[in-house]
C-alpha cells in the first residue's frame, strides 16, 4: 500500500513539475473518425492543450514574425484555401518569390513527412524555416522574440500554457505545432459517405470508381496520400535549386520526386504541382492523359503504361466530381 | 602635486591601452591556426573571370577554373599531444570553437586557440562543417556563430534544411567562363546510430604536424593549406564540371545538391575512413 502510494506520489510530483496540461489548461479532445490512422509520435509528445492551441493560433497569425511586419504564417497558409494560397509559388516579404507552391496544412498530426521534399519529419522543427528564409519572412527567432515578449496578451498566454511568461524558441515552435495538429479535416462529403451519413450522386460514384482504378495506388488511405515520394513526370521547375526529394537524400533515385499530395480539399488549393504548374484540376488530368515527361526514375505505374494515365473526357468530369466530395467546407472556415 | 596628477592622467590611458592590448598580444599558451587556400602550392587570388586577377587552375579533366568566393566552416577543433592526449577546444560551443573561414576577409583566415595547456603536440584535428548534433541553427545558444554565418556577405545558412552551409564556393570554369557554384551541407535527420534520412556532409580532418608544436614557451602558428586543386582532382574523385539541367550536370546548385554534392564533400574533406585529410595538410609549424 505504501509502495503504491509512493509511486502515485512520484507520478503526481513528476507531472506537477512538468505542467504540460492541468485543470486550467487541459488537453483538448480532437474529433477524429475511427477510420483515421493513429497520431504520429511527435503529436503524442506535444499534445495540444487549450491555451497551447490558442497561443499557437495567435502566433500563426502574427505579422511580427516577418522582418517588416508585413506577413504572418497565415498570409500564405490561408484558411479559405485549406491553409494554402492561390499563387503558383510562395510570395514572401518585399514580394520575393520562393521555390515552390504553398502546401495546404491539414491532417498534419497523421503525417510522417512535411514539405514537398519531406525535408522535415517533426512539425515542431518547421516554423523556424519560413522565419529565417529570405524569400519568406527574412527574420530571426530572436528578432521575433524581442518583438513579442513584452506583449501582455502573449505574457498571459505563455503563463497559462507553460507556467511562466518566458518566451523561448521551443515554446513558440511547440505552440504553433499544437495549433496545426488541431487542423484536422475529416468532415467532407466523402467522410459522411464513409460514415453512412450521406450518399454519392451518380456522377460522384462513377468518379470514385475511376479514382479507385487509376489514382488510388498513390493517393491511398483516408489521407489520400501514401506519403511516398514519386517522380510523375510533371513539367520541371526551372529554378536551379530544385531537385525534388534528392535535395534531402542526395540520391538520384529521388531526383525530381515529390511527396504525393493529399487530395483532401483539393478543390480549394489551385494551382497544382510543386511550383503551381497546373492552374486547374482539369489541366492536371489532361496532362496525365496526354502523357508525362520521361525520366530514369519515372514512377513504375507511369513507366509501364506508356507514361500515361488514359482518361476519357467523361472520366475526367466524373473524377472531378468525386474529388469535390473531398472538400470540407467546415474546415476552411475553421477558427478556434 | 599638480604635476603629479597630470602625470597620472597621462599614464592612466597608457596603462589602459597596455591592459587592453595585452589581451590581443600573443601569449605563450595561444595556438594560431592559419588557413591558406591554394591551387597546389599557389595561394589563390579571388576575382571575376573578366578581371584578370583570379588565380586560374586547370583540373585533371582539363577544365580551367577560378573562384570569386571561398568560404568554409571549421569546428570541433582538437590538438593531440605526443602521448596521444586529445585537448578539445570548445568542441560543443560554436561561438567559441567554430569559425567561418572567408577567403575575402583575411582576419577570418586566422583562428586563435586560447589557453591551450602547455605541452608538445603532434597532431591537429578539426571538422570541416558542423557535426550533426550542433547543426541546428540555434540563435539563442550560439548568437555569435549565427551572426557570423548569417551575415549578408557570408550566407552560410542553409535555411530550408535548418542547418549551416559547410562550404560555399563561387566562381567560373572552362574557357567560356561558365558559372561555378558549389554549396555543401548536411541533411541528416534522426539521432546518431539511427539516422532516418539524408546525408552527413560533416568531415573529420586529421593532420599530422611536420614538426611538433610546443605550447608554453612560445605561441606556435600552424599553417594549414587547403588545396582547392583537389576539389575537382581529388584523392577520391576526378570530377568533370558541366552546366545545364541534365542528370549529371554539377557546376551549379541544381545537380550538385542532389547526388553530386557528396563527391565534392569527399574531395574536400575525405571519406571519413581511409582519407581523413581531403584537401588539407599542415605545411609549417612556426614556434
Amino acid at each position: 500500500m505504501l509502495i503504491v502510494c509512493g509511486v502515485l506520489l512520484c507520478l503526481w510530483c513528476c507531472s506537477k513539475n512538468k505542467p504540460d496540461a492541468d485543470d486550467d489548461n487541459p488537453y483538448i479532445k480532437l474529433p477524429i473518425p475511427d477510420y483515421f490512422p493513429d497520431f504520429n509520435t511527435y503529436v503524442v509528445a506535444n499534445r495540444p492543450t487549450k491555451y497551447g492551441v490558442i497561443l499557437g493560433e495567435r502566433l500563426f497569425n502574427d505579422k511580427r514574425f516577418s522582418v517588416d511586419n508585413s506577413i504572418s504564417c497565415a498570409s500564405c497558409h490561408k484558411p479559405e484555401n485549406a491553409f494554402a494560397d492561390n499563387n503558383t509559388k510562395a510570395i514572401g516579404v518585399y514580394g520575393r518569390v520562393g521555390l515552390r507552391n504553398v502546401p495546404p496544412i491539414q491532417n498534419m498530426a497523421f503525417m510522417k513527412f512535411y514539405n514537398w521534399d519531406g525535408s522535415i519529419l517533426q512539425l515542431e522543427k518547421q516554423p523556424l524555416i519560413p522565419i529565417i528564409t529570405k524569400e519568406e519572412m527574412n527574420s530571426s527567432i530572436v528578432e521575433v522574440i524581442n518583438k513579442i515578449q513584452n506583449d501582455t496578451d502573449y505574457q498571459h498566454l505563455f503563463r497559462k500554457t507553460y507556467g511562466d511568461t518566458s518566451v523561448t524558441p521551443d515554446r513558440i515552435y511547440k505552440s504553433i505545432a499544437q495549433y496545426l495538429y488541431t487542423l484536422i479535416s475529416a468532415n467532407s462529403k466523402y467522410d459522411k459517405v464513409m460514415r453512412d451519413e450521406a450518399m454519392f450522386t451518380a456522377i460522384e460514384a462513377r468518379g470514385y470508381h475511376v479514382f479507385q482504378q487509376k489514382c488510388e495506388s498513390c493517393h491511398s488511405t483516408v489521407l489520400f496520400t501514401d506519403q511516398s515520394f514519386r517522380n510523375v513526370g510533371f513539367p520541371i521547375n526551372p529554378n536551379e535549386n530544385e531537385t525534388g526529394r534528392a535535395r534531402v537524400t542526395k540520391d538520384m533515385k529521388d531526383f525530381m520526386s515529390f511527396r504525393v499530395p493529399s487530395l483532401r480539399n483539393v478543390e480549394y488549393t489551385a494551382p497544382y504541382g510543386s511550383f503551381g504548374q497546373f492552374p486547374t484540376l482539369r489541366s492536371v488530368l489532361d496532362y496525365f492523359d496526354g502523357g508525362v515527361l520521361d525520366a530514369e526514375n519515372l514512377d513504375p505505374f507511369l513507366k509501364n503504361n506508356n507514361r500515361r494515365i488514359p482518361l476519357t473526357e467523361q472520366e475526367k468530369e466524373e473524377l472531378i466530381a468525386f474529388l469535390k466530395t473531398l472538400s470540407d467546407p467546415g474546415f476552411i472556415t475553421k477558427t478556434q | 602635486m599638480k604635476n603629479y596628477k597630470m602625470k597620472f592622467l597621462i599614464a592612466l590611458p597608457l596603462l589602459l591601452l597596455l591592459a587592453c592590448s595585452k589581451k590581443d598580444a600573443i601569449v605563450a599558451n595561444d595556438v594560431r591556426l592559419h588557413f591558406v587556400n591554394t591551387f597546389k602550392n599557389t595561394p589563390i587570388v579571388l576575382g571575376d573571370a573578366s578581371s584578370g586577377l583570379a588565380t586560374i587552375n586547370t583540373s585533371k579533366e582539363g577544365q580551367q577554373h577560378g573562384f570569386t568566393e571561398i568560404k568554409y566552416v571549421v569546428s570541433n577543433i582538437r590538438l593531440v599531444k605526443i602521448d596521444g592526449t586529445e585537448i578539445p577546444y570548445y568542441i560543443n560551443d560554436l561561438d567559441k570553437g567554430a569559425a567561418v573561414i572567408n577567403h575575402a576577409k583575411p582576419e577570418t583566415n586566422e583562428f586563435v586557440l586560447y589557453d591551450i595547456p602547455s605541452g608538445t603536440y603532434k597532431q591537429l584535428k578539426f571538422g570541416l562543417g558542423v557535426k550533426s548534433e550542433l547543426n541546428t541553427i540555434d540563435q539563442v545558444r550560439f548568437p555569435k556563430f549565427y551572426a557570423a554565418a548569417g551575415a549578408n556577405d557570408t550566407e552560410m545558412m542553409w535555411e530550408w534544411g535548418t542547418g549551416y552551409r559547410f562550404a560555399k564556393l563561387e566562381g567560373f570554369y572552362d574557357v567560356d567562363h561558365k558559372k561555378l557554384s558549389i554549396h555543401t551541407g548536411s541533411t541528416i535527420e534522426g539521432e546518431e546510430g539511427a539516422y532516418t534520412q539524408g546525408v552527413d556532409a560533416y568531415r573529420d580532418i586529421e593532420l599530422d604536424l611536420p614538426v611538433a608544436a610546443v605550447v608554453g614557451n612560445a605561441a606556435p602558428i600552424i599553417t594549414i593549406k587547403a588545396d582547392f586543386d583537389k576539389l575537382l582532382s581529388g584523392n577520391i574523385h576526378t570530377i568533370k564540371l558541366s552546366s545545364g539541367t541534365g542528370m549529371d550536370d554539377n557546376a551549379t546548385p541544381n545537380r550538385h545538391t542532389s547526388v553530386q554534392m557528396m563527391r565534392f564533400v569527399e574531395n574536400m574533406g575525405g571519406n571519413g575512413t581511409t582519407d581523413k585529410m581531403g584537401m588539407f595538410s599542415v605545411t609549417t609549424v612556426e614556434q
